[in-house]
């Protein structure tokens, strides 16, 4: 296993190199210039192309990457053109934030839609089941954005049980994390319960039952072990999509973490920072994925990595 | 989803009714800035956000009052010399920086000096050109400044390449703001400033906290604290202005509707004279669009008297020449371009198109301008005029109006300071082609001869009287289409007390706003 891990992170190497080169590029490539961002609304040819010289910007492209390439192996992702604000520590302030709420968003999601989808899984065609296939198709088919607008509508201006928006404990979290878990819950909910009603119709279940095992054990030990592989898929997938990308809902929420940053950073056309936060970004899904095999062959020892 | 509906209805109707109240809360909490500021710096001060916050903590040898007067800041007092040319400003004595250093004429100049710096990497100097031998300066070719002496610690005096009326105006911009002398790296997230406000702490992306500067010079602030939240999404300032958590909201266009026409939220509202031109500049230098007469069928093209009314609720002067009708230099008696599609196919005809031209119609994604730019295609098109709306992310559609590649581009223009010159000039007179803001890459020798003389001008009805004359010429040119001058709308929650919505920007400090405890339902 530790010979697996070791391999899989010196994969990463070049998969993270490609990253960073596509990032480098594709930005040179796209139309606006970081200068004429930072000069606002009215400026002159000659500050323009003072600050461009100053960034470096009128640099041959290979030199501009091989420049950036030797800060980032020193472990250094630059500084923001717009803010001159070291990029690292812009990304440790925010990246927290984001952990928190994907890291609550999932934990929701686990909760609730694995319940939801053992429940619905161990008696189908029931009410329950039925309501959660209810449940499952409204969460898997309205926008992230129009549900958070909804949440903030009913808990906070109508019943005031929550603050809209704002970071801060955890009365600030639940409602970005619901917002942001709300088609992970509805996921997860179907996808366990089909994973579950193959379980539960396996041979080793009859097996379990005719030796007379208790309902409520054939469910959570049997089955829920065997439909665990998918469940886990799901989890890691979605996990490492909102470390990188809950950008509407932290828009909505106004929660201070990296997507809103990120997309700050595009529309300011501020090229360390978008670099730096996408080759960070990068890592942390890498990471995820990494974790996620490793643990399939905890949750299945018939998966073995050699 | 049937019972649905009814869920949601009831929901949003409940909604709208409640109001909370944060009247015990001792904060003062605005909820206007929608991104983080770029930096607490004055010298990197280019946008509203940044150059709120530094209006909070920093000073100016002039300041804007919240209806826009210019009145004395660090400077008491200023001379003018006989020929317009030459400013001495006596500085106010006693004043220190929160940090107990003094301030003194030494300051201004090396304030200054940076914001031309290019290491610095502010980028805005303009406001500061005025002064002789600044150019030279930021283009590295002198030590310092020439036109700028300090001949004893209360004294600064400016010498400017020409007499320039306006100028004290232009030293209220956040990005004129004197800090101390010697800054750290870490300047722009620990500030020092003279200004009525000191920071507290500034968490990213999430608010700024200030606390009262107990010894400030124009008189301490009288509330405990001032938080300005970030908040991205219209929607969700207005959730927590509803539910009481912040005393002003700027309303998001798309509600302007919903909060006039409910008797409750009505009473909340606080408007500001308009000082934001919504225009489409028209490039001159574009195919047929060289034409006056296909410029001016443009104008005639449009019903801006629906568009105004369908698409911001009617809060918009027509426009007819560039200078808002609240600044001196406006005409108010000009009649603007009337809708008529005749006419407008008439002019077309006359200057050789009798079946019609091609435009592409540049906008940005911002959503009013996409509605506008939509708006203005089926207007259009009423006239023979075909226009491809070119929607673009706004960095990108700014930079190819910059480099003039949009034939009309939809934009807005807002005061950086209340005087017709900051519509006039950069808008339109030719020494700001391009990223000065003429996007219309307007280049007429008569209107800049005019509008050149007019910033030379010390007499101020004369001077008027230039800036009457430039706007008729551009309006009769119509190197853009005239749409509206918008007037923006804001709620202000009514425990707070003192508090005027600023016709500029940084014209708000809060330091003689107060909140009115207990409930006040």
């Amino acid at each position: 296993m530790g010979a697996f891990i070791l391999r899989r992170l010196l994969f990463s190497i070049p998969t993270l190199f490609g990253v960073l080169v596509v990032a480098f590029l594709l930005l040179y490539v796209a139309p606006g210039d970081p200068v004429q961002a930072m000069v606002g609304e009215r400026a002159d040819e000659a500050t323009i192309a003072r600050l461009r010289a100053e960034l470096h910007l009128d640099d041959p492209l290979p030199v501009q990457f091989g420049h950036y390439l030797a800060g980032i192996v020193k472990g250094d992702l630059g500084k923001s053109y717009i803010t001159n604000r070291p990029i690292r520590n812009d990304i440790i302030e925010r990246f927290p934030k984001t952990l928190q709420l994907a890291g609550a968003a999932m934990f929701l999601a686990t909760v609730l839609g694995v319940t939801l989808g053992v429940v619905s899984g161990s008696r189908p065609g029931s009410v329950i089941d039925r309501f959660g296939l209810g449940i499952a198709y409204l969460g898997i088919s309205f926008p992230v954005y129009w549900v958070g607008l909804l949440l903030i509508l009913l808990f906070a201006m109508t019943l005031h049980w929550l603050p809209p928006s704002g970071f801060g404990g955890i009365r600030y979290l639940i409602l970005p994390a619901l917002a942001l878990g709300m088609r992970s819950i509805a996921f997860l909910a179907r996808m366990t319960r089909s994973a579950m009603l193959e379980a539960l119709g396996a041979d080793y279940i009859r097996t379990a039952r005719a030796k007379g095992v208790r309902e409520t054990v054939i469910v959570s030990r049997h089955a829920l072990r065997n439909a665990l592989i998918p469940i886990i898929t799901v989890l890691g997938l979605d996990f490492g999509a909102y470390l990188t990308g809950s950008i509407l809902t932290e828009t909505i929420f106004s929660w201070p973490g990296l997507g809103r940053y990120v997309v700050n950073a595009i529309a300011r056309r501020d090229l360390p920072a978008i670099q730096g936060s996408v080759l960070f970004l990068s890592a942390v899904f890498v990471l995820v994925n990494l974790i996620t095999d490793v643990a399939y062959a905890k949750a299945d020892p018939r998966v073995t990595y050699g | 989803m049937r019972h649905f509906a009814p869920f949601i209805f009831a929901v949003v109707v409940s909604a709208c009714g409640g109001g909370g109240d944060g009247s015990n809360r001792r904060t003062l909490i605005d909820s206007r800035d929608n991104y983080d500021p770029r930096s607490l710096d004055p010298a990197l001060s280019t946008d509203v956000p940044t150059g709120r916050a530094v209006g909070y903590l920093f000073d100016g040898l002039t300041r804007f009052t919240p209806d826009a007067r210019v009145e004395p800041g660090l400077a008491t007092r200023w001379d003018l010399s006989a020929d317009g040319s030459v400013y001495t400003f006596h500085l106010r004595r006693g004043v220190t920086f929160t940090d107990g250093t003094p301030f003194v004429a030494r300051q201004v100049a090396v304030s200054w000096q940076r914001v031309l710096d290019p290491k610095v990497k502010g980028g805005r100097g303009w406001p500061l050109y005025p002064i002789k031998g600044a150019r030279e300066f930021a283009a590295g070719k002198a030590t310092s400044i020439q036109g700028l002496a300090t001949p004893n610690d209360s004294t600064v005096v400016v010498t400017l390449t020409e007499p320039f009326a306006i100028f004290p105006k232009l030293l209220a911009m956040p990005v004129a703001s004197i800090a101390p002398d010697n800054v750290g790296a870490n300047f722009g997230e620990k500030p020092v400033g003279t200004g009525p406000w000191k920071l507290v702490e500034w968490k990213h992306d999430d608010y700024l906290l200030f606390e009262p500067n107990k010894g400030y010079w124009g008189g301490a602030p009288r509330a405990d604290s001032l938080k300005a939240r970030i908040i991205a999404e219209p929607s969700t300032a207005v959730a927590e202005f509803e539910s009481g958590n912040v005393d002003v909201l700027q309303i998001p266009q798309s509600d302007i509707t919903s909060w006039q026409e409910d008797t409750e939220r009505k009473k909340l509202l606080a408007s500001t004279p308009s000082l934001e031109l919504v225009y489409v500049a028209i490039n001159t230098t574009r195919g047929p669009l060289r034409d006056v007469r296909v410029r001016q069928a443009i104008n005639h093209s449009i019903d801006r008297r629906i568009l105004v009314r369908n698409l911001i609720a009617g809060r918009g002067e027509l426009a007819a020449g560039v200078i808002p009708f609240s600044l001196p230099g406006s005409d108010k008696t000009r009649i603007g371009y009337a809708f008529d599609t005749l006419r407008a196919r008439q002019l077309l005809t006359e200057a050789g198109y009798p079946n019609g031209i091609d435009v592409d119609l540049w906008t940005s994604a911002t959503p009013i301008f996409v509605r506008i730019a939509e708006t203005l295609q089926g207007y259009l098109a009423l006239s023979g005029i075909r226009a491809k709306i070119i929607q673009r992310e706004s960095a990108a559609a700014r930079e190819a109006a910059r480099k003039g590649q949009a034939d009309l581009f939809v934009k807005d223009w807002y005061a950086d300071y209340p005087d017709a010159e900051n519509f006039l000039y950069p808008l339109l007179h030719s020494a700001n082609l391009g990223v000065g803001g003429n996007v219309s890459w307007f280049s007429n020798a008569q209107y800049d001869s005019l509008v050149s003389q007019s910033r030379r001008e010390q007499n101020e009805e004369k001077r008027n009287a230039m800036y009457r004359q430039a706007d008729e010429l551009a309006f009769h040119e119509a190197p853009m289409v005239f749409l509206y001058f918008y007037s923006e709308l804001n709620a202000v929650q009514p425990w707070l007390k003192g508090f005027v919505p600023p016709t500029i920007f940084n014209g708000q400090s809060w330091t003689t706003v107060t909140k009115v405890r207990g409930s006040v339902k």
